[in-house]
């Protein structure tokens, strides 16, 4: 086994090291980084338009050109996450909360620094985690039914309410929202329509681009035109351009957890980045010794997510090389292209091309060294992008946005919804709530509900089903630890401030449930929302 | 929009009438094409659909001598992309690929703006046909094992299906429907979920499209086909028809993907496309991109794809709904 996967990599090598093959990679990843930046005009509807192109190359070659504009457009939707708080794609929003933070401080090299680095990291170890243990990972793909799928959001959306810097409440109550805007549109199992108010439009329910752009993007840039001169004066200092050596000493663990997670996570059909990332960030958070300073520009909560949202979109490749089957709609387009060529994807893969399957993940490395060198002189670049005048850049943005969620379903009426949540989160911003809990609850909201009621298909109705699976038993038990060890602690940590500080505590008892101890003591540091300094 | 409406109408009319004063219609239809023309595609681009789209535009612009515009407008199982087709001037510049049942069994069961009378059928371009798969470890070694197991217990047989609203979910109920064999449909999005949820155990059979996706896996013996729903056997699936099998209605959940342009496009543009689209078939680059397992033998052109709306409309009118 060794033998044959050191030869592996050597025929590998010899594949992604062919000239043609360079250029095809290099080509990848640079698409990759444009169409990143530009939000809304995801890999997806990239590789769609370059897919007959494909035809006529070498297998091997055509897999390399996507997987690079896969991978690369993964750490240029970091990118306007960090600068604009414009996140293309469900994995980037977690970057958003410390990402923007940090360009606001002037810190936005650093974080686009340490993104770079992360997704460094996290793509190469994935890539060596692809090579060792592709097969057992594969089997846990397809371990993954409806119950687990449950288990799994449902243990996302406890991350979710870990999240916000604001109170528990009001993340939850965001939460619940975006769970409620997620029922929207045609019944996963009956087809008939919901909350669609007989417009065809709405059948597919809101689209999470469009709802996250608004969110996210429009609201922040109504919220900075209302206060140009503050916006103008951080911007104004933009000294480092690379993340300092402390900066790196404090992001190296996360870094390393991140890649572990979104290594695991992210073979998942389905959901995979969006968790991985999702986790990478509560788990920093929890781990960190002063909470407080996520959500305010704490560098590790861009690393963590960044650095596991590309092991992620790494690790999605196990099950479509091992098992013809895609994690999600970009591998389902590279199948595509590898049906059209004679290349069937799966078990036999390995053994019949194996210049393919070796070539391909050999290429991976190379991809991943040509984006850290592309990026980093790209830094300094996408960094002046704030020194443009803040009105300038507000109507530049909001163009780009528009002409983004456009080009996702070629629906007008997607512009629309972004603006009206462009509207909202401009209110919610105000009124400190947070955009980050609705939109990450409305993607999973989605995956749960229908992984849900297929499972009660599958059960008659019976709610055992979630508890005598060891996969979804063991992810409940390990959540309702959690839960139950949070709130002992809490219970403790609340007794001793009660000593120090009876008064201030004694409001806060009344708020609600488990789990959310850590925020609530930083809670009462920071009584207003940090999104509002 | 809305203002503009009486507009339009008024434009329309007046047009009509200037028309009727020195026929411009068949002047018009003798010009066809004499622009650019939209082929819209109701799914995402990179799906199936929109590859087959791809391949067909590409050869429809040599045989029209006109450039041909793909254009992806996913949504609401096709109703945006129709929607839009309807409300285009049907002059046949802007057409639309189509795929049945699942078009039919939209306007069925949801008001989706557009019914069969709205759409002027061209042709078929490739028919992908369905069966029923098993995991390769599954007890059940044929079709009747696996209905008599339902029978036995009415919970014991779940179908996975590529869809809630799609031939397959529609067909598995008609089987309940007319053979009394208690099967619950479990629906998934698209074929890779239905595979996955068949490896891992967690559905007993699924109803699925044999199309190119899932052929490698019954390839390699991964899925064992038990059935499948042609009138006759497949050269590339190893399994007995549903009609060899004693259940003669079960042929209505092969997917027809056609072009369709709006009602009221004129005969003589409705037969340039046809022919356009007939020379197609014969053309052996396209359909060896289209897939030649999926090119209809003989070319089924307006008429018959006509027939099939009629007649997936009177098979399924039943089964929705319900």
């Amino acid at each position: 086994m060794t033998v044959g996967i050191s030869d592996g990599i050597v025929q590998g090598f010899a594949v992604a090291l062919d000239p043609v093959n360079l250029l095809y990679v290099f080509a990848g990843v640079l698409i990759g980084t444009v169409i990143g930046v530009l939000p809304g005009l995801g890999p997806t509807a990239t590789i769609a338009l370059l897919l007959p192109l494909t035809y006529t190359i070498e297998p091997a070659t055509a897999v390399i050109l996507l997987a690079g504009i896969y991978y690369g457009s993964m750490y240029g939707g970091t990118i306007t996450s960090v600068l604009l708080r414009l996140p293309g794609e469900a994995a980037s929003v977690v970057t958003t909360f410390d990402g923007y933070q940090m360009a606001r401080q002037g810190r936005a090299g650093p974080a686009l620094g340490i993104a770079a680095v992360g997704s460094f990291v996290g793509g190469i170890l994935s890539v060596l985690g692809l090579m060792l243990l592709a097969p057992p990972l594969a089997d846990l793909a397809v371990s993954f039914g409806p119950p687990e799928y449950v288990a799994l959001t449902a243990l996302g959306i406890l991350l979710v309410t870990y999240l916000g810097s604001g109170t528990p409440l009001k993340s939850l109550s965001m939460a619940a929202l975006g769970l409620l805007l997620a029922t929207m549109g045609q019944d996963p199992i009956t087809g008939t329509t919901r909350f669609t108010f007989g417009s065809v439009a709405l059948f597919d329910g809101l689209d999470f681009v469009a709802v996250a752009m608004g969110l996210f993007g429009v609201g922040e840039i109504l919220h900075s035109l209302e206060r140009t001169d503050k916006v103008q004066a951080v911007t104004q200092r933009i000294r480092h351009i690379w993340p300092t050596r402390e900066d790196f000493r404090n992001s190296s663990g996360a870094i390393a957890r991140g890649s572990v997670l979104g290594f695991v996570i992210g073979v998942l059909p389905g959901g995979g980045g969006v968790i991985s990332s999702l986790a990478s960030y509560a788990l920093e958070k929890r781990r960190a010794k002063d909470p407080s300073r996520f959500g305010r520009g704490a560098i590790e909560g861009v690393a963590g997510p960044e650095t596991a949202n590309n092991a992620s979109s790494t690790s999605a490749f196990i099950p479509l090389l091992t098992l013809g089957i895609p994690a999600n709609v970009v591998l389902a387009l590279i199948f595509g292209a590898l049906l059209v060529q004679g290349v069937t994807p799966g078990p036999q893969l390995i053994t019949e091309e194996p210049e393919i399957f070796w070539g391909v993940i050999a290429s991976m490395v190379v991809g991943n060294v040509m984006l850290l060198v592309l990026n980093i002189p790209l830094v300094g670049v996408f960094v002046q992008l704030l020194r443009v005048r803040a009105g300038v850049l507000a109507a530049f943005a909001l163009v780009v946005t528009m002409a983004g969620v456009f080009s996702v379903n070629n629906d007008s009426f997607d512009m629309w919804v972004v603006l009206v949540f462009g509207v909202i989160g401009w209110l919610m911003k105000k009124t400190g709530f947070e955009p980050g809990p609705l939109v990450l609850a409305f993607v999973l909201g989605e995956i749960m509900e229908r992984a849900f009621r297929q499972s009660m298909l599958l059960s008659g109705g019976s709610l055992d089903i979630f508890v005598t699976r060891p996969l979804s038993g063991g992810l409940l038990a390990v959540m309702a630890a959690v839960v139950v060890l949070s709130l002992v602690l809490a219970r403790r940590r609340r007794a001793a401030f009660r000593h120090v500080d009876a008064e201030g505590e004694a409001g806060l008892d009344t708020a609600p449930a488990p789990g959310r101890d850590t925020r609530r003591t930083s809670d009462t540091d920071v009584p207003t929302a940090p999104g509002e300094r | 929009m809305r203002p503009l409406r009486p507009l339009a109408a008024l434009l329309v009319t007046a047009a009509a009438l200037s028309g009727c004063a020195e026929d411009s219609g068949s002047v018009a239809a003798a010009d066809y094409p004499s622009e650019d023309i939209r082929l819209l595609v109701p799914y995402t681009a990179g799906g199936p659909t929109d590859i087959a789209a791809r391949a067909l535009g590409a050869h429809l612009e040599e045989e029209l001598d006109q450039p041909v515009v793909v254009e992806n407008l996913p949504g609401a199982s096709g109703a945006t992309a129709y929607t839009e087709l309807i409300s285009s001037p049907p002059d046949g510049h802007t057409l639309s690929m189509t795929a049945l049942p699942t078009a039919v069994l939209n306007y069925l069961s949801n008001d989706v703006g557009y019914t069969r009378e709205d759409l002027a059928p061209v042709g078929v371009v490739t028919q992908v046909p369905s069966g029923i798969v098993v995991p390769a470890d599954s007890p059940y070694q044929d079709l009747e094992s696996l209905f008599e197991a339902a029978r036995q217990d009415p919970d014991a047989v779940t179908v996975g299906t590529p869809g809630a609203t799609n031939t397959h979910a529609a067909e598995t109920r008609r089987i309940t429907e007319l053979y009394d064999v208690p099967l619950t449909v479990v629906p998934f999005e698209g074929n890779s979920e239905v595979q996955t949820a068949l490896l891992g155990g967690n559905v007993a059979a699924g109803f699925v499209n044999l199309s190119q996706d899932m052929l490698p896996a019954i390839e390699s013996g991964d899925l064992r086909v038990l059935a499948v729903g042609t009138d006759e056997r497949l050269p590339y699936a190893d399994a007995p028809t549903f009609v060899e099998l004693g259940y003669p209605e079960l042929t209505q959940s092969t997917t027809t993907f056609g072009v369709i342009a709006p009602a009221g496009t004129p005969a003589e543009v409705v037969t340039t496309l046809e022919d356009a689209l007939r020379s197609t078939s014969e053309d052996e680059a396209v359909v060896e991109a289209l897939d030649p397992r999926y090119v209809p033998e003989e070319f089924l052109g307006s008429e018959a794809l006509g027939d099939l709306f009629v007649e997936t409309e009177e098979t399924f009118r039943d089964v929705v709904g319900g």
